[in-house]
Formats: structure tokens, sequence, C-alpha cells
């Protein structure tokens, strides 16, 4: 019964509102430190206890989106979330440090909607079809 | 009787014709082979055995070997004497008792918190250098870094990558086309290990999945808007491996 203490401590923690919401998405009560927020308005949590969490589910994130996706998280906090970085990229050094002037908006798996990729040739083609030519006749 | 002793006598002296005959042969195929592999200085005759002795026997070393089913370890114990009785599995057998015990583990583990991660809420760790969606990569002052060397080309093992190249205005060699077939590829990431100039690389991006084959096949420019958008993540990753590259 160790879970259910856990879940009722956390709605107490998190209240019923945050509980709801858990409850629609991740489907598990959750109570965590909030680590920060994405320019799309991704929050991101933690939680180190282990009482409250087993290894592997101590950092999570709350999407923005109702129609959420794995691939709306930008690619610096994708690096945390999936633990490949110690530090979340606000305090990480090196993330801060890497990151180019010229570097484009994270754009989402548009795959299925009318953003999708469709790949083009970038050469001019070597092979051109036949182009029928019709004489006029006398 | 008689008849018996005659048949043995011959069988007999049939083996060891036989035996001898093939002594022969084998010294005879010895003399041959080192005569044709070795100096005339060493070409005279093995000193041969009696052809009456037979085949030279191979001697093992002392004390190998000797291991006989008589001197079997452990012969002599009875591997029943401590186990349980006869009665004990009748019992066990009977009234179900691996089967409750395997009930008790199952109800023991539904009453534990899972350990579920609850994908895409919560992930799973992966390492900096896992290989996924492919990228190309630009020099901090924005030039894009592929040289067209076509390495990367030559060692896809899948053949999955198509480049071609012309000199661009400045006279610097640049592709024209770079052409992956994610299809293809077997995300080896062999071309980022070929790559000298660390233009093509893979990121840790797992979820490009598509809904239609014809996205899948990646060409220059949506390489380059990849790295773009994934500079920060590629270059943090390159430099937390980098004392080990």
């Amino acid at each position: 019964m160790v879970s259910l203490a856990r879940y009722i401590r956390n709605i107490r923690r998190t209240g019923i509102k945050q509980w709801w919401h858990q409850m629609q998405y991740i489907g598990d009560a959750k109570a965590g430190t909030l680590v920060g927020a994405d320019q799309f308005g991704n929050r991101y949590f933690e939680n180190l206890s282990p009482e409250d969490e087993v290894p592997g589910r101590h950092r999570w994130v709350d999407f923005a989106q109702h129609y959420n996706n794995a691939t709306q998280v930008p690619p610096e906090w994708h690096s945390w979330l999936q633990h490949i970085r110690h530090l979340p990229p606000t305090e990480d050094a090196v993330m801060k440090e890497s990151s180019p002037p010229w570097k484009a908006p994270w754009v989402e798996n548009l795959t299925g909607t009318r953003g999708a990729y469709r790949p083009y040739n970038t050469v001019v083609p070597k092979i051109i079809a036949w182009q029928p030519k019709v004489m006029v006749r006398g | 009787m008689s008849l018996a002793r005659t048949r043995l006598g011959v069988g007999l002296s049939h083996r060891l014709l036989n035996q001898q005959r093939s002594t022969v042969l084998r010294s005879a195929l010895i003399t041959y082979r080192s005569i044709s592999s070795s100096r005339c200085s060493h070409a005279a005759p093995l000193d041969r055995h009696d052809s009456l002795e037979g085949p030279v026997r191979i001697r093992s070393p002392a004390a190998t070997g000797t291991l006989t089913a008589q001197d079997e370890p452990d012969k002599h114990t009875d591997s029943y004497k401590d186990g349980p009785s006869a009665i004990d599995k009748a019992v066990h057998l009977f009234f179900f008792t691996e089967i409750l015990r395997g009930m008790w583990i199952v109800m023991e583990n539904f009453f534990r918190p899972p350990y579920t991660i609850m994908y895409p809420y919560e992930k799973g760790p992966l390492s900096p250098r896992f290989r996924g969606e492919h990228a190309l990569r630009r020099y901090p002052s924005g030039e894009e870094r592929c040289i067209a060397c076509k390495l990367c080309e030559a060692i896809c093992p899948a053949q999955a990558i198509t480049i071609e190249s012309e000199a661009r205005q400045d006279g610097s060699r640049r592709t024209t086309k770079y052409d992956i077939d994610m299809t293809k590829c077997i995300y080896c990431g062999f071309c980022q290990e070929a790559c000298p100039v660390d233009a093509i690389v893979e990121t840790q991006n797992q979820e490009f999945s598509t809904e239609t084959r014809e996205e899948l096949l990646y060409n220059k420019a949506k390489l380059l808007a990849n790295g773009d958008r994934v500079e920060a993540e590629i270059a943090a990753n390159l430099h937390s491996d980098h004392v080990y590259r």
C-alpha cells in the first residue's frame, strides 16, 4: 500500500485541480519541483526523492498542448528529459554556450499535417522526360 | 573348433599384414614429403623403425586421461538423502503449493508501485552517443561544414547517402545534393565517424516517424534545417564526449 499512500500524499501536495489535470494526461498523481518551462509553455518537473518516484520516473513534462506528442519538447529540454544532460538548460553552462545565433526555431513533427516535409530534388534533373511537339499540318 | 581357430588365425594374420602395409606406406610418405620440402643435406632417409614394430604410440603426459568410470566423483553419494521425502513431494503436488507461491508473488507485485515509464511525459535515459535522426551541421559562423568529400557516401553500408557536388562561386567545393534515404539507413553511425569535419551527425531525436514513405527521403535542405534546430544539443553532446573522441 506504499503507492496508495504516495498517491494521496501527492494529491495533498499538488491540490485537487492539478491532480485532475495530471489524471487527464500523465495518469498519475505526481508532485515535484518545477525545474523550468520552455518557450512553448511546457513545464518540466523533477522529484529525486526515492519515496515518491521510482528511478526513471523522476523527470517529467507537463505539455502545454492538449494534443501532445514527444516532439513538442525542444532539443535543449529533450536532452534534460531523456537524462542525457544532468542539469536543465537554464543552468547548464555548456548548453547555453553551444547555442549559436543562427539557431532555427524548433518545429514539432508535422507529419500528417499540411506542414509536413515533402522531399524535392536539389539539383537539376539529369533525365528530362520527352515533351512531344506537334508539328502544324501544312 | 578347429574351423574357428583357423579363421581366427587367418583374421589375425590379415590384420597384421594390413598394419604392416600402412606403416610402410606412412613412412614412405613422410620420407617423400621431407625430401620435397627440405634441403638435400636433410634428404637422408628417416631412421626407420622396424616395420614389424608398428606405428609409434603417441604418449600423453603422465596423469592425464587416467580417470575412468570407476573413479567417477560422487559415485557413492546418495543425492536424495537430504532432499524432501516422497510424502513431502506428494503433499506439495496435491495441495498446489507451487501455484499458491506463484500467486502470492503476483499479489505482492500487484500492490507494489509500477515501474512503467509514462511516455511521452516521462522518458528513459539516452546516451549522448545515441544515433537517431541525421542532421548537417554548420560552423559557428553559419558556414555549412560539409565539403563534399563523399566519405560518408563511401562508408555507408546501406548505401543510403547520395551526394553530388559542385564548386561554389568563391571556389569552395560544396554539395548540391545531399540525400539520405532514411528507409535504407540502418543507423550504424559510420557516416558521422567517417566525417572529417563533423558535418553529418546523428542527433538524439528518435521521434521522426512519418505517415508517408516519401517524407523519409531527406534532402539537403531538410538535413540542414535539422542541424539548425538541434545545434545546441549536438554541440553539448559532442562536448560531453570530446575526451573520448
